[in-house]
């Protein structure tokens, strides 16, 4: 069954698109990739999805019902979350209470949302940080926080933009097992990436697209041995 | 554990000298400076609320705390309404006027804010000073006999004295403290911070933006209306600079910017340094001590100066405080104390 | 209609020199993405210069500008130095601040130097005006400043547009870090914003001086203004700041011949925030997404 539906999503500003007419869906319980170069409107498409931008024309179906239009919170509240490409933590605020604040979307005990939260920092293993002001963390740290934060409001649908930019290896295997384990309790991903091997790892879909369009869509295997995803994409950064 | 007990305790012993002080204390001047110190404490308190837990900078709450002191006055001096009911109507006055200006200005981010703000307050006095009928205009009302407070027959205050200020005044303090505790211990207080950090992300969290900050906006607006009307009554008299002016909003953020924001002793602490000081250099203290000790004669050039203008010079001591606590403690005394003692689980690696 | 020629006229003639206020504003906005809320106070202190001169020396307000124009641009370079610079990292909130704080040091020490007493500077054309027939009559004051103005307009147009050190303050205005990649030197590009802000708005204050009061307070509702005057053009636009002002002045005018004196303020501020809400990037802007 299909959780995320897009259909010809196109975002225009000005006269310049940033999405042009990119339609495909996201089965429950999976983990889709988005590629392409920079430019190429994944983040745009984001923003669309999650109710930052309303889509200049096309629909977004998610679990059933049409998203143009709702704002963020409400989107939040219907299930669908997303990390940021640019890490926002809270500050001045502790660690979990940067989780505690996602936990609050659907309780209003502080107690209650503590205990959330701590589940969540364990999941992602920041409990030893709880403390700690968010500000501060290191960059690996503050990625894992977005996503426990994230994870704290009980999304259907999680939206993670590069959430292994500017990793060293050994925290990006980290996140890659974060990924797979968040996937293995059923919860359905949408991943932005530009490391080709961690994508080609954790998607069981991905879509590619380049210029704002769509070039193609399959599994991994498929997408790699496509010509004009090796012309577009891959060829550029090997060259 | 212990350290709470402690608080509460080192809390309830501060909290039952205040209760005492008009029993032993008979000098009007120092009851006086108390109240200051109480109003001072609530309308940066109330400030605090909104610019300190929620980040939005409003540099227009003297129109709140305009609106609060006019219209308990103007219904106490033309309709003989007694305050006491009369607060009331301002405090639903400003509830439509915050959620009025907030449908303006919280479209708005950042600068754009601020001039929102600034340019309400400013169209609420000039206004003030254009409605004379209502207003008395730039005049002002003055009243200062104040109907005495019964219960049934029994008279409770007649407001003679300074005493029945002392403990509204006391009460409008703690109350503002409360509501800050309350806040910071409660979803509302996690929503405003996050707000503050960022909005963007705030929103992605499942927080609607504008409905948060106007629960912000309201809560704050209502305290500083109290403030306000219980500046009025106490003084006797309102006009639009003195309630209205934008004097009036710098004064009111810089108690908090100056004690730390978005912390329940900031504005405590802030009203500990203003007040004292500013009404030193209002009652000519300082220039009476540089005689005392010798550095100038009372009747040479600079002391005839410093006696005739010092006493104006309390703005400019605000001006020159903000300036550095904004380059050298931007995170006012409050962070300054923090940082002298760090908490060791609080710095990160 | 002599009487709407006539505010329409008086109108522009003010707005001349509040769009000088606000190019000065602008343009620091422009180069700084600071807010400066000391700009009215900068005013001021212009405006006791141009007294001082003028009571002390007896030099002519008007002529005072070859004086005043230089002391308020170091005087502006002076603040942009030893203040501003430090919070041009700093979020937003505090840049307003300091500013506001730095007015606020800058109105009381003139008060405590000249007491808060309403100052008249009275010229032997203070109150002389042109008649140009119909019943419309020119303040001959208000004409001198608006000549004056626009001379100054264009020779700063001039100054943006031809020269070197313009093109060098216009690309950091347009893009801070690709002018710093293009060697040009930022800071000192602000050093410069700022002391041509404050001695645009030090001029503005020697030109209304023949005609205004002179009051130490005198800086908050021109800060106001110069601010309505900029969001009305766009922030950081010098063209839209010009419009602003004369559109300002015009608005002014009219309201307080045809509503009243007492009220023409408020139209100016309704008005503001009207563009706020309907038009943040200014009348003359383009919407950006």
């Amino acid at each position: 069954m299909a959780i995320l539906e897009i259909k010809s999503v196109s975002k225009f500003f000005g006269g310049l698109a940033a999405n042009s007419d990119v339609s495909f869906s996201v089965e429950q319980g999976t983990i889709m990739g988005l590629i392409g170069p920079n430019g190429a409107g994944k983040t745009t498409l984001f923003n669309c999805i999650t109710g930052y931008y309303p889509p200049s024309r096309g629909e977004v179906i998610f679990d059933g019902r049409r998203m143009n239009g709702l704002q963020p919170d409400k989107v939040c509240m219907l299930g669908m979350v997303r990390t940021w490409q640019k890490v926002r933590p809270l500050a001045k605020l502790s660690v979990i209470d940067n989780v505690m604040v996602g936990a609050l979307a659907h309780t209003s005990s502080l107690k209650h949302a503590r205990e959330l939260a701590m589940e969540q920092l364990k999941v992602v293993r920041l409990e030893h940080r709880e403390d700690f002001l968010a500000g501060g963390l290191p960059i690996g740290e503050r990625k894992k926080l977005e996503v426990a934060r994230a994870l704290a409001t009980k999304p259907k649908l999680l939206l993670l933009d590069e959430v292994m930019g500017g990793l060293n290896p050994a925290e990006s295997e980290e996140i890659i097992q974060l990924i797979l384990d968040i996937k293995a309790q059923g919860l359905t991903q949408m991943v932005i990436e530009h490391d080709m091997k961690a994508i080609m790892r954790i998607s069981d879909r991905i879509v590619v697209l380049t210029s704002g369009e769509k070039l193609t869509e399959g599994t991994p295997q498929e997408v790699v041995s496509n010509q004009d995803v090796i012309d577009a994409y891959l060829g550029e950064s090997h060259a | 554990m212990t350290k709470t007990i402690l608080k509460a305790v080192v809390g309830l012993i501060l909290l039952a000298a205040l209760l005492v002080v008009p029993r032993y204390v008979e000098s009007p001047y120092a009851l006086h400076m108390m109240i200051l110190l109480f109003l001072s404490v609530s309308q940066g308190q109330s400030w605090n609320i909104l610019g300190g837990y929620a980040g939005q900078y409003s540099v227009g709450h003297a129109a709140y705390f305009g609106v609060g002191a006019y219209t308990t006055m103007m219904l106490m001096h033309s309709k003989q309404v007694v305050p006491w009911v009369g607060v009331w109507v301002g405090v639903a006055i400003v509830i439509v006027v915050a959620l009025v200006i907030g449908s303006i200005c919280f479209r708005l981010r950042g600068p754009y804010f601020v001039l929102a703000s600034i340019a309400v307050a400013e169209i609420m006095r000039l206004s003030a000073i254009n409605l004379t009928t209502l207003t008395n205009g730039a005049e002002g009302i003055l009243a200062t006999e104040i109907p005495a407070f019964k219960i049934g027959e029994r008279v409770i205050t007649d407001f003679l004295t300074k005493v029945p200020f002392y403990y509204i005044g006391l009460f409008l303090a703690l109350l503002t403290i409360g509501i800050t505790y309350w806040v910071q211990h409660s979803k509302l207080g996690y929503y405003f911070q996050a707000i503050r950090e960022d909005q963007d992300a705030a929103h992605s969290l499942g927080i609607h933006i504008t409905i948060y900050k106007n629960i912000g906006l309201v809560i704050s607006a209502v305290l500083t209306s109290l403030a306000g009307a219980f500046y009025g009554i106490y003084v006797g008299f309102v006009d639009p600079p003195t309630v209205l002016g934008l004097d009036v909003s710098v004064q009111i953020m810089l108690i908090c910017i100056i004690g730390g924001m978005g912390t329940i002793w900031g504005p405590v602490l802030g009203s500990l340094l203003l007040v004292p000081l500013s009404e030193a250099l209002r009652s000519n203290m300082i220039t009476e001590g540089l005689v005392k000790v010798g550095l100038v004669s009372a009747d040479s050039r600079v002391g005839l100066f410093l006696k005739e203008n010092l006493a104006h010079a309390h703005v400019l001591l605000y001006g020159i405080l903000v300036v550095l606590v904004i380059l050298f403690m931007p995170e006012g005394l409050m962070g300054f104390l923090k940082k002298l003692a760090p908490r060791r689980n609080r710095e990160a690696v | 209609m002599a009487v709407f020629l006539q505010s329409l006229i008086s109108g522009i003639l003010i707005g001349g020199v509040y769009a000088l206020i606000g190019i000065g504003l602008t343009l620091i906005f422009g180069v700084m993405r600071v807010v400066n809320f000391a700009h009215g106070d900068i005013m001021m202190v212009g405006m006791y210069l141009t007294y001082l001169l003028f009571t002390l020396l007896g030099v002519d307000p008007f002529v005072s500008v070859l004086i005043s124009f230089p002391l308020m641009f170091f005087f502006g370079g002076f603040l942009q130095k030893v203040f501003i610079n430090r919070v041009l990292n700093a979020v937003a909130q505090n840049q307003i601040l300091l500013t506001i704080g730095l007015g606020l040091i800058m109105s009381n020490t003139v008060m405590l130097i000249f007491t808060s007493d309403y100052k008249i500077l009275t010229t032997s054309y203070s109150s002389s005006t042109i008649q140009v027939g119909g019943g419309v009559s020119i303040s001959t004051p208000l004409l001198i400043s608006f000549l004056i103005t626009a001379a100054i307009t264009a020779v700063l147009g001039w100054f943006l547009l031809k020269t070197d050190t313009g093109q060098a303050i216009r690309a950091t205005a347009q893009d801070r870090e690709a002018a710093q990649l293009m060697g040009i030197n930022v800071s000192r590009m602000s050093v410069i914003a700022f002391g041509l802000g404050a001695a645009l708005a030090g001029t503005a204050g020697a030109l209304i001086s023949p005609t205004y009061y002179i009051f130490p307070q005198v800086g908050g509702t021109f800060t106001l203004k110069a601010f309505v005057i900029t969001v009305l053009g766009g922030m950081g636009s010098v063209v839209g700041a010009t419009l602003g002002g004369i559109l300002i002045g015009v608005t002014e005018s009219m309201s307080a011949v045809y509503i009243s004196s007492g009220w023409k303020d408020v139209v100016v501020f309704v008005l503001f925030l009207l563009v706020l809400l309907f038009k943040p990037s200014g009348l003359m802007g383009k919407s950006r997404t």
